[in-house]
């Protein structure tokens, strides 16, 4: 019988080719399009007309902007609710707290159109639908990624060494300064983990925004469907694709996401 | 991927063939030549229910015709569906797109025209409407379009909370009174219709009673309607302002916009008044008025209205056009199947909309469907009240046997289903083709769509944006100055022990 034997570089193979198809090719696809425009006779050429116009359109800037404000709410607003869950739950010494967590967790296991549409009827029912378009939506963005919140912020605080905690203590720390000095600065790699997890889609899941404000609030990831999909300007939308990813870069910059830390605590960067 | 899907669906199909042990032949005889390609708009044929309540329509053809496949695709927007034809120029023999999406493709000349047989001798020929071949003759359409389903735009409402007064003006939604209870729809094409028939009310307003009091001659209502549609197809720079005015205006007194939502909104009673298109309107209607079910319990409902403001309206219509490259003989075979009046029956079943196609069998249909005359006494309903008579000559006239085609309805009737299903001549008077917008007159378009969507910011988000920039501001700064302050204090360790000291 022949025996398999594969060397680590082979078995890469699969992924590499996953990669190049559906990351690599697509985004050189992308830019492409965004760098590229119609002339009159049809033809393609280079140019930065598309660059040029999006920051000089006031529709799109304020397109831009409108997303930036309700993905930031709705990334604050999460923080605020999951990082006291999370660190009590961590905390907690009760055996089953697991279950409290999945109870928080298993609203992802139901598919989110379904949530959100459901949510639509909620939002009726209250009278808010209709009137409070930017609260329904980040109602919306807050009750649809609270759980990629909670996640990493959890793995994060339930992995704390509590030596570090209780040396704090004992060099007199009290409560709050353990908590400000110590605890929160590590679990800093949960939070900024976290808070990409919530603000990257509240930029762009539009179906939320569409759902809950009637089509009255476009954010940029509606912007970018409705230029590939109504306007039939994939240059413009492409763009716009790119102006986004620049942006998520730069916010995780911003954040730190990408420092290598020695002393992150492991499943921080669950996601 | 649709493409993919269709490799793979022809490979299944030849697998069966295989499988049935007839010979390799069955497979290449599936080739090209008896396989046509259907791309028409989601839930816009008669499918097969599992009660057997409608007709497969495509099976049926395919029965119809041995050796014929119908591999049937569908899409959700008209841009789509031109995106998919631009890549895979070849893959389909037939489309079904709007109105100005065909007029897009006959100027692009993307068309096979149809052959001076099936113009002349088609059950499309025989059966359609003559008001619709009117129209399309009129347009230079006949020799590359066929009809599919059609109708005009207004306002479905809700009569027990709104005034029907109020909406016999297209500027009816403007209004503070209906703030929150009316939706538009979320479509650049239709919303600026809308505005254009707002921002020009007075002078369609002034064409309107001129024509009222001319004899209403055929010409005076040819000339009716050319001015009409004059006024509809404006786009220049001063109109598109005009009109992004009074939509960004019209937002605040919106419930929102909607792209199918506003049918289910409007039965459970969110909105109480959805510009929406005729077919749309049929539904909604159909679904929210009160009926008996099986058991013979009695569910309430509400019997809502149909409104096609004064001034004018839009009559819209999808239509079927074969690509270039497409296999014209059968694309012409499938039209002309569709276009008997009892598959129209079906479709018209199944979908809802209004079929193009005329004939007894769609009349005798409608007349089931809503003709209230009492079984012996037709102009009379069953308590011998008089009704009043829906004329539909213009429509059906010369399709069929009877001499005349006119359904007995009661007063109340008059503005629900039927006025949805077939407008009356004088709404038809009044009702605009939309041109399609060329590329220049489309980017402004859209430009200005997206001012509506995207404008106004509300305070609030310069607020928060400010208070933001202010943190960043406030933690770089702490930064800068804590990184001084560090290098100038002395060593942890020494300020420990002095402390401890």
């Amino acid at each position: 019988m022949m025996k398999l034997h594969f060397s680590r570089k082979q078995l890469c193979i699969p992924y590499a080719l996953f990669l190049l198809l559906f990351v690599v090719v697509p985004m050189l696809m992308i830019l492409f399009y965004a760098f590229t425009g119609e002339k009159a006779d049809g033809s393609l050429s280079f140019t930065f007309a598309n660059f040029a116009e999006f920051f000089t359109s006031k529709a799109k800037l304020s397109t831009l902007l409108m997303s930036f404000t309700i993905a930031i709410i709705s990334t604050a607003i999460c923080l605020v609710i999951a990082y006291p869950l999370a660190y009590v739950l961590a905390r907690s010494r009760w055996k089953k707290k697991y279950v409290l967590l999945m109870i928080f967790i298993m609203p992802m296991w139901i598919n989110f159109v379904l949530r959100i549409t459901a949510l639509r009827e909620l939002l009726d029912l209250i009278g808010l639908l209709g009137t409070e378009n930017y609260l329904n939506t980040i109602i919306g963005m807050v009750y649809d990624f609270l759980p990629f919140m909670i996640l990493p912020l959890y793995t994060t605080l339930e992995k704390l060494d509590t030596s570090y905690l209780e040396a704090a203590a004992d060099l007199g720390g009290n409560k709050f300064t353990v908590f400000t000095r110590v605890t929160f600065p590590l679990s800093m790699p949960g939070v900024i983990s976290g808070i990409t997890m919530v603000f990257m889609p509240s930029m762009t899941n539009y179906v939320v925004s569409d759902t809950l404000s009637n089509f009255n609030i476009t954010i940029l990831g509606k912007l970018i469907d409705e230029y590939f999909t109504t306007y039939d300007n994939w240059h413009m939308g492409s763009m716009i694709s790119i102006i986004l990813l620049v942006i998520i870069f730069l916010t995780l910059l911003a954040t730190g996401g990408f420092k290598e830390d020695k002393n992150n605590a492991r499943g921080a960067n669950l996601w | 991927m649709k493409k993919f899907a269709r490799i793979l669906s022809a490979a299944a199909a030849c697998a069966v063939a295989l499988s049935f042990a007839l010979s390799a032949a069955g497979c290449a005889a599936s080739g090209k030549g008896t396989v046509l390609h259907v791309y028409n708009w989601e839930d816009y044929i008669s499918t097969a229910d599992d009660e057997g309540e409608y007709v497969d329509l495509i099976a049926a053809f395919e029965e119809e015709n041995p050796g014929v496949t119908v591999e049937y695709s569908t899409f959700g927007t008209n841009e789509n569906m031109y995106n998919e034809l631009k890549i895979s120029a070849s893959g389909y023999d037939l489309v079904c797109p709007s109105d100005y999406m065909i007029m897009k493709m006959i100027a692009e000349d993307m068309v096979e025209p149809f052959t001076d047989d099936f113009i002349r001798n088609s059950n499309y020929t025989k059966y359609a409407s003559p008001y619709i071949k009117d129209l399309f003759e009129q347009n230079g359409w006949t020799q590359y379009a066929a009809a599919y389903m059609w109708g005009t735009m207004g306002y479905v409402y809700n009569p027990e909370l709104v005034d029907a007064d109020d909406l016999t003006r297209w500027s009816g939604i403007w209004d503070e009174k209906y703030a929150n209870m009316s939706t538009i729809k979320d479509s650049v094409r239709d919303s600026y219709f809308l505005g254009v028939a707002y921002v020009y009310e007075e002078e369609l307003y002034e064409l309107k009673e001129a024509y009222d009091a001319t004899q209403k001659t055929e010409k005076d209502t040819a000339d009716y309607n050319a001015a009409v549609t004059k006024i509809m197809n404006r786009t220049d720079p001063d109109t598109i302002e005009k009109v992004k005015n009074a939509l960004i205006d019209l937002k605040q007194y919106l419930y929102g916009f909607e792209v199918d939502s506003g049918k289910q909104d409007m039965i459970t009673g969110k909105i109480s008044i959805n510009f929406a298109w005729s077919g749309d309107a049929v539904f909604s209607m159909d679904d929210a008025e009160p009926y008996t079910d099986e058991n013979g319990k009695h569910i309430d409902g509400i019997y809502l209205n149909y409104a096609v403001p004064e001034e004018c309206s839009n009559i819209w219509f999808d239509g079927w056009v074969m690509p270039k490259g497409a296999n014209v003989e059968l694309a012409q075979k499938f039209i002309d199947f569709l276009s008997r009046p009892e598959n129209a029956v079906a479709n018209m079943n199944y979908i809802g909309y209004t079929s193009a196609v005329a004939g007894d069998a769609v009349y005798e249909e409608m007349v089931d469907w809503y003709d209230e005359s009492a079984e012996d006494t037709p102009g009379f309903d069953e308590d011998g009240n008089e009704l009043v008579p829906y004329d539909l000559n213009y429509f059906f006239g010369g399709t069929g046997e009877y001499d005349d085609y006119v359904i007995y309805v009661s007063e109340e009737s008059l503005s629900r289903q039927i006025s949805a299903q077939y407008p009356t001549e004088e709404v038809i008077a009044r009702s605009a083709v939309m041109q399609h917008f060329d590329n220049e007159t489309n980017a402004a378009v859209n430009e200005m769509w997206e001012e509506i969507k995207g404008l106004p910011i509300p305070l609030w988000a310069y607020i928060v944006i400010a208070v933001i920039a202010a943190l960043i501001v406030i933690a770089a700064l702490s930064y800068i100055y804590k990184g001084k302050r560090r290098e100038a204090r002395p060593k942890q360790g020494y300020r420990i022990l002095k402390k401890g000291a």
